[in-house]
């Protein structure tokens, strides 16, 4: 098999799996694992691939994307919308994810604050009007914490079938790893910043020298900076287009948080009562054959007990009752419960969730609810 | 006879197929509710206008559009819209006009929207060449709009076939692009096609346009219909969200293009199907929970968490679990962890979960695509559970979200309307292309025919038409047969004592004035077993039983089954069952017995009242399928006909037909013995059959006419060489989103019972017509729509509108008026009686009484 693979590589037929592109995408995947970072822009985001992959990664909180073409971006930038499944059960983290129409050469303010900023094959597309501005916009202004560069390394070339001139009949220029290191550690010193260099698409065995095929340099701020004196420091008008916004359901937003937490008390709280009454029920069968007597210990109740039975339930108010056509469930004991407790975190902000959303008792010490149809 | 002529055209030779004794010309299909074949969708490129002449340049009408990506799913889509099936030209004496013509005229509005074109609209279709050839699509797109000038800013372009609003000078265009490698490149910019607005591919156009609008509006789409997901209506009792929403299509109705659109309601479900799965497995012992489990969830529809798909769960592989490992398309193995993780990155918390299994509805272009697995922990549940739909807290819980009054429906619609004439972005995407919608809903003139007179053992009474119904007027009448409950059983648990005797004292005192003789019942006590129940049925049914009651103590429904199971098909005596429950109740018990003793009556063969029928020796038919989708893939279709002019006596049978089997041969079955029953009776045959069939799916319009209709025809030639009596075929279609609003008194109401629409919002090239005939006492009352797919009858519109109406007034089970001719509602009630307990054919000796009410 390993002679099958030699003979391939000999007659330049250079295969990648997975592909290249996807290899790309997952260095970055690879990269937001590691880093963690909150805020992470794409420029030239073309059809919005990486933004949709880095959308499900947890912890990115506000994803941007930047491309010069509004119709390439528009054409599938829908799948970045939520989905219903993020509506139905909101997730704890909140995402925006914005697309912006515009060029790299140009500043605007919507792109300070960034942890990443990633610009996957752009560079070659760049006219040289154009990549002289970059530094300048993107280590200069955007200022970073991170920055990921890719592009071609020409040295490679001579192994692709079918590749004369530049892989693709967009790219400016082509070029090889000292070029391009020449000019990432020049640009390194410039905004000071460290940078690493790496890639994908590794070399066959025996022409190492060649190095990957795409290039990739990882840039590090070196000096610390805070989003805010950024945003001090740098008024500047804008000068993107937004094409595209979604804000994305999420616990943060008290909106959600409260239909969520209203939501899981009120299913919580029937399921109590449904135990509480399944257990009478049985309780009483053994001794009477049928629900008329269980009716009549529920009117019973209602009469008799009711008023003893709440006050004894503001002292202690630790197990559900049934009070006359309603069981009383303690909000004590459906804050117990694990999916509530985690939602709420605290016992006062549960009540102040559920307040005018849920029946409670007069002291509003515990839920109502109706068992009439039962 | 071969075809001769591509897919295309012979489709177009199709319309003619209702007149020929065919069943040779095409392959038969193989079953009740065949998928659309590929083939078939490229037919769809001629269509319209059934009173015209197809234009010949239509027919190329391009394979390319139909493979656009402008679509915002892209790939075919079914025809929901039965579009193509064009029945009326083959009907002589609807050509020129389908009205009626009785009845009081009322100013009616509807939930359609004119769409309006700038004068001489027209969609242009071109073919882009390149030379050199350019593979990509993004730089075929690139090179062609460097000449935007020439072009314009509105356009679709697949990358092959362009269209635009507007002529380019010459037929012909050549231009030159230049790529960035400073490659020349020539584009040929050829006209293939000048579309009129009403031209299907335009229709077509419109629909993907008008999506794109929904979309810029923030709406969600789920399956069939967009939904608004920024304000859901929450129903945590049942955790359940009900987003609200829209279904919209754009048509050629009869006089113009229009959108239609109604509002729809999306019941999803907070909770994954795993979350249901361990609530379901605290709730029932663990030895019946993946029977129960696996009735509860196949067949609904699931929405996985990581992309916007939704699938139909078909089977749960137990076996599996999410450690099991599938071959990716690039020939990979990988476990369903680790894919999830990798490809969407969700955590699969459970490993022990099994896995659904859906099987694809569609193939891809020649290929049927595998089974896809989901995992329960990353898919939600969304639809009612049959449960669900049987909990009448929830529904009602829910009914107060969903059903809205004429007035709500007309707001909640006109905002949609509003919101695109308010749009700026979706109002220049409409303005590019020369295309608006009218503001104001379209209104018109409907026509409410008289009430009818219910007949009744020689008196007659009215009814208020504005409520459709008569059980107060009739309450203690005579009844016109009324049959003797001389030996009976009545069958009850101990704890169900009283109440058995307290029905059987009810009876006493109502039965009387109906006419009904009655004996006291056989009180037979048995234990709450469903062998108990067996047993005593076996031991004390007689030949000469008249009924059997049983009185059950709860709803379960195996004993129901058992008992109806053995009581139609081994010993085939009526039954009654009743849930005891129902008669708690002393207020209401009076009013029960009556409701009990006029259904016993019909099931032992009574008959209730009638109407004035005025055609003779007609012969009426309806046809319903149940389909069950719990147990394998059975579909049962109940098929009733008339024995009598009064309509008043119905033969029944039913077809049980399996994966594979034709509905068809089994239905000339039923009607080749419904006319030997008929003959029986009468000593003559028929000299009118008219068929009102139902259970007719969206897109399964053409394979009725071009396969039942025939085989209909054919069964009526075989009785006998002079024996040719006109039949008439109805399609009967309960489920539409046309909505009549009448406007009295400022507000918009529901149109009263007896409203009929012939004119604006029915289909060009089909012979049909709405009825509303049925009153509802909350919400938006919804139309019928009936299409008379096929008549050699020569009666007038207006008289089969009639008659349609007046076999709404009778199903024996209701005292009023009800949404579908009484035969469609007999045949449903039988098919479910079948699907649902019986699962065989019940005894033919049953066939002429309404034993399945």
């Amino acid at each position: 098999m390993d002679k099958n693979v030699q003979e391939e590589r000999f007659m330049g037929m250079i295969k990648f799996t997975p592909p290249l592109y996807k290899q790309r995408y997952q260095f970055i995947k690879d990269l937001v694992g590691k880093y963690k970072p909150k805020k992470v822009a794409d420029l030239g985001c073309a059809d919005c691939t990486l933004l949709w992959m880095l959308k499900f990664c947890s912890c990115i909180e506000v994803l941007a994307g930047l491309d010069i073409c509004e119709n390439v971006m528009k054409e599938k930038m829908h799948r970045l919308s939520p989905l219903p499944g993020d509506y139905l059960q909101p997730a704890e983290r909140s995402l925006t994810v914005t697309l912006h129409h515009g060029s790299v050469a140009h500043k605007d303010p919507c792109m300070l604050g960034f942890d990443l900023v990633t610009c996957i094959e752009l560079i070659e597309h760049l006219e040289e009007s154009e990549l002289e501005k970059f530094p300048e916009v993107v280590f200069g202004f955007m200022a970073p914490t991170m920055v990921v560069i890719s592009t071609p390394n020409s040295e490679f070339n001579p192994l692709l079938p079918g590749v004369t001139l530049f892989r693709h009949p967009d790219h400016k220029f082509e070029w090889n790893q000292a070029e391009f290191q020449s000019w990432a550690l020049n640009i390194a010193r410039c905004y000071d910043y460290s940078v690493e260099f790496t890639g994908v698409g590794p070399p066959p065995t025996g022409m190492e020298d060649v190095g990957f095929c795409t290039q990739i340099g990882v840039f590090v701020r070196k000096y610390s900076q805070t989003s805010e004196t950024a945003h001090f420091e740098k008024p500047t008008k804008a000068a993107y287009k937004t094409v595209f916004k979604a804000v994305y359901p999420s616990l943060k937003d008290e909106k959600y948080l409260q239909n969520a937490v209203v939501s899981e008390v009120i299913f919580t709280a029937q399921v109590i009562k449904r135990s509480l009454l399944d257990h009478l029920k049985s309780e009483h069968e053994e001794y009477n054959d049928g629900p008329v007597e269980i009716k009549s210990k529920f009117q019973h109740s209602k009469n008799c007990v009711s008023e003893d039975l709440e006050k004894l339930a503001v002292g202690k108010s630790l197990e559900p009752f049934v009070n006359g056509n309603a069981v009383y469930v303690p909000l004590t004991k459906i804050f117990s419960f694990p999916k509530v407790n985690q939602l709420c975190g605290t016992f006062e902000k549960l009540c102040k969730l559920i307040t005018g959303k849920v029946t409670l008792s007069s002291d509003g010490s515990g839920v109502m609810v109706n068992t009439e149809h039962e | 006879q071969e075809r001769l002529f591509p897919t295309v055209l012979g489709f177009a030779g199709s319309e003619t197929l209702p007149s020929q004794p065919s069943g040779h010309l095409q392959p038969q299909q193989p079953c009740l509710l065949p998928l659309l074949s590929s083939g078939e969708l490229a037919g769809r490129g001629r269509q319209r206008g059934p009173l015209s002449v197809p234009k010949p340049e239509e027919f190329q009408i391009s394979a390319g559009f139909q493979e656009m990506s402008l679509g915002d799913r892209g790939g075919r889509r079914r025809d929901f819209h039965d579009l193509g099936v064009n029945t009326r030209q083959a009907i002589e004496h609807v050509r020129e006009s389908k009205t009626g013509s009785s009845g009081i005229m009322i100013r009616l509005s509807t939930n359609y929207f004119r769409l309006t074109s700038r004068p001489q609209w027209a969609l242009y279709q071109y073919h882009v060449d390149y030379n050199p050839q350019m593979e990509a699509r993004r730089l075929r797109s690139a090179l062609l709009f460097q000449h935007e000038e020439l072009i314009g800013r509105t356009h679709a372009f697949d990358g092959t076939v362009l269209f635009l609003p507007k002529k380019l000078g010459n037929k012909v265009t050549e231009v030159f692009s230049r790529t960035r490698n400073g490659e020349d490149v020539k584009i040929t910019i050829t006209l293939t096609n000048e579309l009129p607005p009403t031209s299907p591919t335009c229709l077509q156009f419109y629909n993907i346009i008008f999506r794109r609008l929904l979309k810029i509006m923030n709406l969600q789409q789920i399956g069939r219909n967009y939904y608004n997901p920024s304000d859901p209506i929450s129903i945590p009792n049942h955790r359940l969200m009900v987003w609200p929403g829209f279904t919209t299509s754009i048509l050629q109705y009869e006089k113009s293009i229009m959108l239609c659109t109604d509002v729809s309601h999306k019941v999803l479900r907070s909770e994954t199907v795993l979350d249901f799965m361990y609530n379901l497995y605290n709730q029932v012992e663990e030895q019946r929970f993946r029977d129960v489990c696996t009735k509860e969830l196949i067949g609904l529809i699931v929405l996985t968490k990581y992309n916007n798909k939704t699938y139909r769960v078909d089977d749960i592989d137990w076996d599996a679990n999410p450690k099991c490992t599938f071959i990716k398309a690039d020939g990979s193995e990988i476990s369903y962890i680790d894919y999830y993780k990798m490809q969407y990155n969700q955590e699969i918390t459970d490993l022990n979960q099994p896995v659904l299994v859906s099987q694809p509805r569609r193939r891809r272009g020649s290929i049927m695509p595998g089974p896809a697995v989901l995992i329960p922990e990353l898919c939600y549940l969304t639809g009612l559970t049959e449960k669900m739909r049987n909990d009448f807290n929830m529904m009602k819980d829910l009914s107060v979200h969903t059903r809205l009054t004429p007035e709500q429906r007309q707001r909640e619609v006109g905002r949609l309307i509003d919101y695109i004439q308010k749009d700026d972005s979706v109002q220049r995407e409409l303005r590019d292309w020369g295309l608006s919608f009218d503001s104001n809903l379209l209104s018109f003139t409907g026509r409410v025919v008289q009430a009818e007179k219910i007949h009744q053992a020689g008196r007659v009474f009215d009814y208020n038409p504005h409520f459709a119904d008569w059980s107060k007027e009739t309450r203690g009448a005579p009844l016109i047969n009324a049959r003797p409950l001389d030996n009976w059983l009545l069958i009850y648990t101990r704890r169900n004592y009283d109440v058995a005797n307290a029905l059987l004292q009810n009876l006493f005192k109502v039965t009387p004035s109906m006419g009904i003789k009655m004996n006291k019942a056989i009180m037979i006590e048995v234990d709450d077993r469903t062998e108990a129940y067996l047993r005593v049925l076996q031991q004390n049914v007689t030949s000469d039983t008249n009924i059997v009651f049983c009185l059950l103590s709860s709803s379960r429904k195996d004993k129901y089954d058992a008992i109806k199971k053995y009581l139609c098909t081994d010993c085939p005596i009526p039954s009654q069952c009743v849930i005891a429950r129902t008669l708690s109740k002393p207020q209401s018990i009076m009013a029960i017995a009556t409701k009990i003793a006029l259904q016993m009556n019909c099931k032992m063969g009574g008959e209730l009242w009638s109407i004035e029928i005025p055609l003779k020796q007609l012969m009426v038919v309806g046809i319903d399928c149940y389909h069950d989708t719990v147990s394998g893939k059975r579909s049962i279709a109940g098929f009733v006909a008339s024995l009598n002019q009064g309509m008043t006596r119905w033969f029944s049978r039913c077809v049980l037909q399996d994966r594979g089997q034709e509905l068809v041969d089994g239905l000339k079955a039923c009607l080749q013995t419904a006319l030997r029953d008929w003959f029986k009776w009468n000593k003559y045959l028929p000299s009118r059959v008219m068929v009102y069939r139902d259970g007719v799916g969206d897109g399964q319009l053409k394979t009725l006419v071009n396969y039942e209709v025939p085989q209909l025809l054919d069964c009526l030639k075989s009785v006998g060489k002079d024996y040719n009596p006109r039949l008439s075929v109805i399609v009967v279609k309960k489920r539409v989103n046309t909505r009549f609003f009448a406007q009295s008194g400022g507000r918009p109401q529901n149109p009263p019972p007896g409203t009929v629409v012939d004119v604006e919002v029915t289909r060009p090239e089909w012979y049909d017509f709405f009825i509303v005939s049925q009153a509802v006492k909350s919400g938006s009352v919804a139309p019928t729509h009936y299409n008379v797919v096929y008549d050699s009858s020569g009666l007038k519109p207006d008289h089969v509108q009639r008659l349609t109406y007046k076999l709404c007034h009778m199903y024996y089970n209701w005292s009023g008026v009800i949404r579908v001719p009484a035969p469609c509602q007999y045949a449903h009630k039988l098919a479910f009686l079948v699907g649902q307990s019986i699962h065989r054919e019940p005894n033919l000796s049953l066939s002429d009484r309404l034993y399945y009410l």
